[in-house]
């Protein structure tokens, strides 16, 4: 009796908010209206593109990065952890800050990527180097912690059975770590969904190019259309939610998965 | 040789595509906007792409400030609007500035109030009272204004000697711009605020309280063409239109003033 009133009350202050906000947003007309409208649906686009790009780059990257931190013995190894775990902490303002002084117009890199042509802030590839920047640790994290755990064992087994080293990771390493995978990928990815600090000072704001959809709630908000603040904002839980239902749902089936298998 | 004829048709074909007129690729002219210009250029957007056909506009809008440090660090804008002068010229001195500095509106300062106001805010003088005032952040160019309304204010009669000291302390919140202010009024969040008269005419939920006019003071509103502009010709364009009768009227009729 004495833990539940105040697990109750923590509970309720977390859900009230969210949930008034979802009711809120399917009460009025503010969703049907929203939905139709240029600034919330532009920017719905936008961030399914940018966070499926985003996502691509951290998966083909990330997971060498996983693997070599799971696996590999080297020098500075702690180091290249806590560089890895550092966004995670990191302020996104502080992160969006950093991005704009290497790649700006007067960054430290700016000037030799202009003489190729390229400029990088304020544009939509600066919102995919931002999530990039701020949702790839959730990847690595998870990623190593599952590839971690896969039973060498097995691996061996395959390779005494003369399978490769190609065919080792396609058919043991890789389904093996599948559900920690699946559950960094899917944080991973609404991490990128939900960046904000280091989008606004990096990208700007520029609707139907760096505006995704949590940069429509800011500027709405700032704006004075509540509306269409709300039906955005409304979005972007109801995608976390399931997010997270689902990385539950996932771990739930592999629990029992297990058990039959045990 | 059989096979050389339709890998010869199909460069042909090519060719033909490369060669056949289409039409024009629109250009998409970026325009970095202070916030209180937000909704008429909502209008002027409709307009202008009317009478320039071709011609696509991205607007963007934010605090004059903001914007003006964005395109210091590189943001691809073609034409930057400000709610005052000094922003411009920031960008002129520093060489981001293609041609002069064009002033193409003004616009006067204004008291709100939520509408059913619980603090009953009947002249500024109330503002010295226990109420919560929100205000602009000092870079947001209305706190200039508004500092020099208040200051004038403080030196009528019917004032408390002690009026801009009282309001600087009522200040609970100080937002990044304009349009944020009005929010929080509209929300009932603040019980006053300056802001412009185009703010107070394009809200539904908030009430306007007279300013003695010799306490009144004219922002102005002005614009530049971006150095870095992809599109030059198309920029000066669009800020000259702006300033012609066409853009005049779209910006009077939301209650901006010609420019003094």
């Amino acid at each position: 009796m004495t833990t539940r009133v105040p697990a109750g009350l923590l509970v309720v202050f977390l859900a009230l908010p969210v949930g008034f906000l979802v009711v809120q947003a399917f009460a009025g007309r503010a969703m049907t209206d929203a939905i139709a409208s240029p600034a919330v649906r532009d920017a719905l686009v936008l961030s399914l593109l940018t966070t499926t790009v985003s996502l691509a780059i951290i998966v083909a990257l990330g997971t060498p990065l996983a693997l070599l931190l799971a696996r590999g013995r080297f020098p500075g190894r702690a180091l290249v952890e806590t560089v890895v775990d550092l966004p995670i902490v990191l302020p996104p303002s502080v992160a969006g800050l950093a991005l704009l002084l290497v790649f700006g117009s007067r960054g430290a890199l700016g000037g030799a990527l202009e003489v190729a042509g390229i400029s990088i802030p304020f544009t939509t590839l600066a919102v995919v180097l931002a999530q990039v920047f701020v949702a790839a640790p959730f990847f690595v994290r998870a990623a190593r912690a599952g590839l971690a755990n896969v039973d060498r064992q097995l691996e061996d087994a395959a390779r005494d059975l003369g399978a490769g080293e190609r065919q080792v990771a396609r058919h043991v390493t890789l389904p093996l770590a599948a559900p920690a995978l699946t559950a960094g990928l899917v944080l991973c990815w609404s991490r990128a969904l939900g960046e904000f600090g280091a989008t606004i000072m990096f990208a700007g704001n520029v609707p139907g190019r760096t505006q995704t959809l949590p940069l429509v709630v800011y500027g709405e908000f700032q704006a004075g259309d509540l509306e269409a603040s709300i039906a955005a904002a409304a979005i972007l839980i109801l995608a976390a939610f399931g997010v997270l239902l689902a990385v539950r749902t996932l771990n739930w089936r592999r629990a029992l998965d297990l058990r039959a298998g045990g | 040789m059989t096979r050389r004829v339709p890998a010869l048709a199909l460069v042909l074909a090519l060719v033909a595509c490369a060669t056949t007129p289409s039409p024009p690729e629109p250009v998409e002219l970026t325009v970095y906007a202070a916030a209180s210009l937000r909704n008429a250029l909502e209008q002027v957007e409709a307009a202008y792409e009317i009478a320039a056909p071709g011609i696509n506009l991205v607007i963007a809008t934010d605090s004059s400030a903001a914007l003006r440090t964005q395109i210091e660090q590189g943001a691809p804008a073609d034409v930057f609007l400000s709610a005052d002068l000094g922003n411009p010229q920031q960008l002129y001195d520093a060489g981001l500035a293609d041609g002069e500095i064009t002033i193409f509106a003004g616009n006067t300062v204004v008291l709100i109030v939520p509408f059913d106001t619980p603090a009953a805010i009947r002249t500024p003088a109330d503002l010295a009272r226990d109420v919560r005032i929100v205000a602009a952040g000092d870079e947001v160019p209305i706190s200039k204004y508004v500092s020099n309304v208040v200051y004038v204010l403080a030196r009528l009669a019917g004032y408390a000697a002690d009026f801009s000291s009282a309001y600087a302390a009522n200040v609970v919140s100080r937002e990044d711009n304009v349009q944020a202010i009005v929010a929080k009024i509209e929300l009932g969040e603040g019980d006053a605020a300056f802001v412009y008269q185009t703010d107070a005419l394009a809200s539904g939920s908030v009430r306007t309280v007279p300013i003695p006019d010799e306490a009144n003071v004219q922002a102005n509103y002005a614009g530049v063409v971006i150095a870095t502009s992809a599109h030059p010709e198309a920029a000066r364009a669009f800020l000259h239109w702006l300033t012609g009768p066409d853009g005049r009227a779209i910006l009077a009729e939301l209650g901006f003033l010609p420019p003094s």
